[in-house]
């Protein structure tokens, strides 16, 4: 997952405590092997290189592609998992290397949901275009990972890269406490969040943003202009009963940039964004 | 901030309709739930409180803060320090006198006097105060409210440990609130050179053989309260309390003046003390105290009027009635003025005596503490209280206390009849509190 996992465990019993844990991370493993964009051999990389030929996938990919295609219509085609391949032109490095509106414009035609043909389980995709489900991929882990775990022991919180979910409290029905802050504000005032149940997901640019004449360009690419949408906070944490749900809804409106607190609020979810 | 049950209202239709994908994605068939909250800063309340009456009777500064948190969902403790600093001058109980009134202060150790015709002031009068208390207040099921607490108080004479615990149910789709609240305390007393003997004489300086050793008193209290919701505007309560006190319940430094039952004129004390005679007070060991308690409180457009009364009522005949009116007014939503006024009547203790009279029988209880004469007394003020730009508030408040006496019948015997024997009693309160951590 290129972030560092931990399960904690609340239990007495060491035995069972591991055997959560191993349960937990052999489930993320499974589910990076299978999801990663960058593991040559699974499915993403055969539907990414079949040069327009249709791809059958299997039930949980199929499943997966089902919510992508509803995200894409439920956020007006903001958010798109085909709009991965406009990282070839944005590199968010630090640098003030900020492409051409000729080398987007170039992309653009290989972004589009709506140019994909899905019917599962089957799902052609034109040439050169490309799907990542890197966005949903660390959520769905962590909310799969609890589904395993669950039969064992609630007394646990799985925190997969920052994108966690708690079962239940811990003994004795204490919360567990976790701290939030802006990923890339040195010395933001963090908050602490005591959480019970459910999950935290956290959606930011990091440290990962382009500055050129005293603008700055975040990591959030608008798919429908392929630029970064502007005036989005720089990150938002939103508590929602499962982690790819808090996920979705902290990515959705990013995409909505200086609209992205309206939106939440709208949703009557609980989230703390900085700006 | 707790969003653990957001309003299905404002739920956006996109959310829901990602709940419903997310669901099938994950094979769930019914959303889970989340408990989070922001862990929030203490709420605390701090209030600095100057008590001051005329003719340089006593003062008290008091500092109080109060730490509220919710530690865990729905459970919160509590932590009170307070700070008292009293100093001034307390009526000894002795009456004014046609000479020069000489007295032995309580340690034995050294005089004062008070010159003719002047009331009778104890000026070593000086004490500082501590105490601390904290409460943890929990859910014990969704309509009942548990909380449990204890608290200590330290005076250089007197030291103070209570727990307390009071349960409250709602019922009546939480419109109704029963409550139950007992309080037990263990109080010991150490009077500065001993706890006099009942009725004893005071003696010359340096003499301490009327001096006994500590006392102590246990106080129990039960509460019974009901709360009502009348309507969108109105709400009613109604308590019933019990107060039994067991022990040491006596003033060990009020002392009541021997007079002569004809001139009025205080007699002469023991051989060699150089003093009249004074006699240190006694109270019965047990008091059992009852009261009820009635408010209203209504809201009136926005302002709030709070009507109260209550009526105590003790086995040694101190009856009391309490009225008290405040009236909130809010302009706008930050800042409020609330007048305030409460009217007090109490009768005397049935051992309340003004002064005793030579070769009378002596009785077996009896004090000149004014504070169980009979009396009324007036409180008028009013508050100012204003939100900071922070969500916390502060709030001044002044007071004015009035209070008039009447001495014990028969007591304004020769002399006696040209001195004020119950002196009014006029009092200053200030206020300033500052809330601060609020929600």
């Amino acid at each position: 997952m290129a972030s560092p996992c931990e399960v904690l465990v609340s239990e007495h019993d060491r035995a069972l405590a591991e055997r959560i844990v191993n349960v937990a991370a052999a489930e993320a493993a499974r589910v990076e092997a299978k999801l990663s964009r960058y593991r040559p051999g699974n499915v993403i990389d055969m539907i990414n290189t079949a040069g327009g030929r249709t791809i059958v996938v299997d039930d949980e990919t199929a499943r997966l592609l089902d919510y992508a295609a509803q995200l894409f219509e439920l956020s007006e085609g903001r958010f798109d998992v085909t709009s991965g391949v406009l990282r070839r032109a944005w590199r968010f490095d630090g640098s003030d290397r900020v492409p051409s509106a000729d080398v987007i414009e170039a992309l653009l035609p290989l972004v589009g949901w709506q140019k994909v043909r899905w019917q599962a389980p089957q799902l052609t995709l034109e040439p050169g275009m490309e799907i990542d489900l890197g966005g949903i991929g660390k959520e769905y882990a962590v909310d799969r990972a609890a589904a395993l775990v669950r039969p064992l022991s609630e007394r646990c919180l799985l925190n997969f890269g920052g994108d966690l979910l708690a079962l239940g409290p811990q003994t004795g029905g204490w919360p567990w406490r976790v701290g939030v802050e802006s990923l890339n504000v040195p010395g933001a005032a963090a908050k602490e969040i005591e959480l019970g149940r459910g999950a935290l997901a956290t959606s930011g640019d990091t440290r990962r943003f382009l500055r050129k004449d005293g603008k700055r360009y975040g990591h959030i690419l608008d798919p429908i202009t392929g630029w970064p949408v502007e005036d989005a906070p720089r990150s938002i944490t939103v508590a929602a009963p499962t982690c790819t749900q808090a996920g979705m809804l902290a990515t959705l409106s990013l995409l909505r940039g200086r609209d992205a607190e309206a939106f939440l609020a709208a949703q009557g979810v609980q989230y703390w964004a900085f700006r | 901030m707790q969003l653990k049950d957001p309003k299905p209202t404002a739920r956006g239709t996109l959310g829901a309709s990602l709940t419903v994908a997310t669901c099938a994605l994950l094979g769930q068939t019914v959303p889970g739930e989340v408990m989070a909250q922001e862990l929030m800063p203490w709420d605390v309340d701090t209030s600095l409180l100057i008590y001051s009456e005329s003719d340089g009777r006593v003062s008290d500064t008091s500092l109080n803060v109060r730490a509220r948190k919710e530690m865990r969902e729905d459970k919160f403790l509590d932590l009170t320090l307070a700070f008292d600093s009293l100093t001034g001058a307390s009526p000894s109980g002795a009456v004014p006198a046609g000479n020069i009134q000489t007295f032995t202060s309580p340690s034995g150790n050294s005089q004062y006097t008070v010159a003719a015709g002047e009331p009778a002031l104890d000026t070593s009068f000086l004490d500082t105060r501590t105490a601390l208390s904290a409460a943890w207040e929990m859910p014990l099921s969704r309509l009942t409210l548990l909380s449990v607490g204890a608290s200590l108080s330290d005076e250089y004479d007197y030291e103070h440990t209570g727990l307390n615990a009071r349960v409250a149910h709602d019922f009546n789709d939480r419109n109704t609130t029963l409550s139950f609240g007992v309080a037990l305390a263990n109080d010991t007393i150490s009077p500065v050179g001993g706890s006099p003997i009942p009725l004893a004489p005071m003696l010359g300086l340096g003499d301490y053989r009327n001096k006994g050793g500590d006392g102590s008193k246990d106080v129990t209290d039960f509460l019974l309260g009901v709360t009502q919701v009348l309507n969108r505007h109105t709400i009613v309560q109604f308590n019933y309390s019990l107060s039994q006190s067991d022990g040491y319940l006596t003033d060990p430094y009020k002392i009541l003046s021997v007079v002569d039952p004809v001139t009025g004129v205080p007699v002469a004390g023991p051989p060699g003390s150089g003093l009249s005679l004074y006699v240190f007070e006694n109270r019965p060991a047990t008091r059992d105290k009852q009261s009820l308690y009635g408010l209203v409180k209504r809201d009136f457009g926005g302002n709030v009027l709070e009507a109260s009364y209550r009526y105590m009522t003790d086995d040694w005949a101190v009856d009391s009635h309490t009225l008290e009116l405040r009236y909130r007014w809010n302009f706008g939503t930050e800042k409020y003025f609330q007048p305030h006024v409460r009217f007090y009547q109490q009768t005397a203790a049935e051992f309340y005596r003004t002064v005793l009279f030579n070769n009378a029988p002596l009785p077996s209880y009896a004090t000149a503490d004014y504070r169980l004469g009979e009396f009324d007394g007036l409180t008028v003020g009013v508050k100012y209280g204003q939100a900071t730009a922070r969500g916390g508030e502060w709030s001044a408040r002044v007071e004015y206390y009035t209070q008039t006496g009447t001495p014990a019948p028969g007591s304004a015997v020769g002399a006696l009849a040209s001195y004020d024997l119950y002196p009014d009693l006029n009092a200053l309160i200030a206020q300033f509190t500052y809330k601060f951590g609020k929600r």
